[in-house]
């Protein structure tokens, strides 16, 4: 016997097991599997090489696994008959499959569809800082299954993509500028129009504290101890907290400076008897 | 100041003071400006240092805005299809360089001016520039060099209607600075409707004047767009 012969007869024997399936079937089915990992490889490649600058990396990622399971999936189902299965069978086995694994599946797949709605709708970014629910920090990366967050102590936090998707989004950083206000009380004997020319003089000297919207200062409530002064104040939304923490200081520092006094909360007691006397 | 120098150089103007100092290879940067001092240790053979204007943006905090808005003291008002030439006032940043043959190394940046910051457009949309209040002058004005510069706006109004002139931002990606005694910038201005216009600049070097450092290309930034559109008006 030759070997060509015998190769031959290797190739043609049939497998029981696959229902009279040859061994030419079965190495087919493999050829057609790699080629179509290949082809999947390739066309990641493809893609991430086209998309690199103009996408975000985790839609970049997204978008390269949809195409590489998909092309391996097309490639499986097109080498199943080869080994004796045919799809359509595989479809009503993989409708139950589907029933059984859906419900068994249902949170991954809410948190994968919630995480597809999150990168379109984009009303977080990586970098940004948020407050999601119950959790405020800084955005580290948004997943296709879930959302990472370093909390402002430094704290790890992952939150499913679903939690993220219907819970109250506060991005602190998505407006150019945003808004923050002290209340400072000062005594009924200072002269209040004296007080806001000293906070307002000292608010255009800071540079983040934004020209434009100008920054407000009024009396707003005449207080059981004070004359209350509300001081709103628009800065950068990327510097709003540091300039928030300067300058209660030193607007209390300014306005004693002055001789304008800050007072404690204080009520006057008319003893009886001394009125009378 | 501005100008291109050896490794060795001691320089004063307007109360501000640059050194470089050392023998052989170690060498102290040291600046004064204002009540401001930074000293900085350069290890260089070969080499030159050069101080020029840069875009007038990065002070006192990088990255917070790219854009300058000036806003005139007295404002423009400007017939349907004329065009005009003014000119403005603009801040001076200065930068100091490393240079040689292969690359532009930024050591420093620093300003006499005191800088201020502003919302041009509402707060969802719009965008944080630095501010600067001029005049507009028919002709060049005088300026302390390394305060302020001048900037030679051409605007033409494109609209069939009068249009006021208060506000006029332009992007720091765009700029094109030159100098010579003083820093120097050539820009445009169209006006497209009563609330919506368009800066660029001149990229052409003027006469007997030298071409700044470009701090975005050096940092390799590529301008696709080469205009800003003001969207929200001139007011």
């Amino acid at each position: 016997m030759n070997i060509g012969a015998a190769i031959k007869d290797v190739i043609d024997y049939q497998i029981k097991v696959l229902g009279g399936r040859t061994v030419g079937d079965v190495i087919f089915f493999f050829v057609i599997l790699f080629v179509a990992v290949i082809i999947a490889k390739i066309v990641r490649i493809n893609i991430r090489r086209t998309l690199k600058e103009k996408v975000p990396k985790t839609t970049l990622n997204a978008v390269e696994k949809i195409f590489y399971y998909g092309i391996i999936t097309v490639g499986f189902l097109a080498a199943l008959p080869y080994i004796g299965v045919e799809p359509t069978g595989l479809m009503v086995a993989g409708g139950i499959a589907g029933i059984v694994i859906g419900f068994a599946s249902q949170t991954v797949v809410s948190n994968l569809i919630s995480g597809i709605f999150l990168l379109i709708e984009k009303p977080i970014k990586i970098g940004d800082g948020v407050s999601l629910g119950d959790v405020s920090g800084v955005v580290k990366d948004i997943r296709i299954l879930s959302t990472t967050i370093r909390t402002w102590d430094g704290i790890y936090v992952r939150i499913p993509n679903e939690k993220v998707f219907t819970s109250n989004i506060q991005n602190f950083v998505a407006h150019a500028a945003r808004r923050f206000e002290y209340k400072i009380g000062i005594a009924y004997k200072d002269d209040a129009d004296k007080a806001i020319e000293i906070i307002k003089n000292l608010l255009e000297e800071h540079p983040l504290i934004l020209k434009e919207p100008a920054p407000q200062i009024f009396v707003e409530e005449l207080g059981e101890s004070s004359v209350n002064l509300a001081i709103r104040i628009w800065a950068p939304s990327s510097h709003w907290f540091s300039v928030k923490t300067e300058m209660l200081w030193k607007i209390k520092v300014s306005l004693e400076k002055e001789g304008i006094e800050i007072p404690f909360p204080q009520r006057v007691i008319w003893m009886a008897d001394k009125k009378k006397g | 100041m501005f100008g291109k120098y050896d490794l060795n150089v001691e320089l004063k103007e307007e109360g501000i003071e640059i050194s470089i100092t050392g023998k052989g290879k170690k060498k102290s940067y040291y600046r004064k400006a204002g009540e401001e001092e930074v000293e900085k240790i350069i290890y260089a053979e070969e080499g030159n240092v050069v101080i020029c204007p840069v875009e007038p943006v990065n002070l006192p905090n990088e990255g917070t805005s790219q854009h300058l808005l000036i806003e005139l003291e007295k404002p423009i008002i400007i017939e349907p299809r004329i065009e005009d030439v003014f000119y403005v006032k603009f801040p001076v940043e200065v930068g100091v360089f490393l240079i040689d043959k292969k690359d532009v190394e930024r050591i420093d940046i620093f300003t006499i001016t005191k800088p201020k910051y502003i919302l041009y457009g509402p707060p969802e949309s719009g965008i944080i520039c630095k501010w600067w209040g001029s005049d507009a002058f028919s002709e060049a004005p005088e300026v302390k060099r390394l305060y302020e510069g001048v900037m030679k706006v051409e605007a033409k109004n494109n609209y069939s209607e009068w249009v006021e002139i208060r506000k006029m931002v332009f992007r720091a990606l765009d700029m094109k600075l030159f100098y010579n005694e003083h820093a120097f910038m050539h820009s445009y201005l169209e006006i497209l409707k009563k609330t919506m216009g368009e800066t660029s600049f001149n990229e052409r070097k003027p006469k007997n004047m030298k071409r700044a450092i470009d701090i975005y290309l050096a940092k390799g930034i590529k301008r696709l767009e080469k205009k800003f559109v003001m969207e929200w008006g001139f007011k």
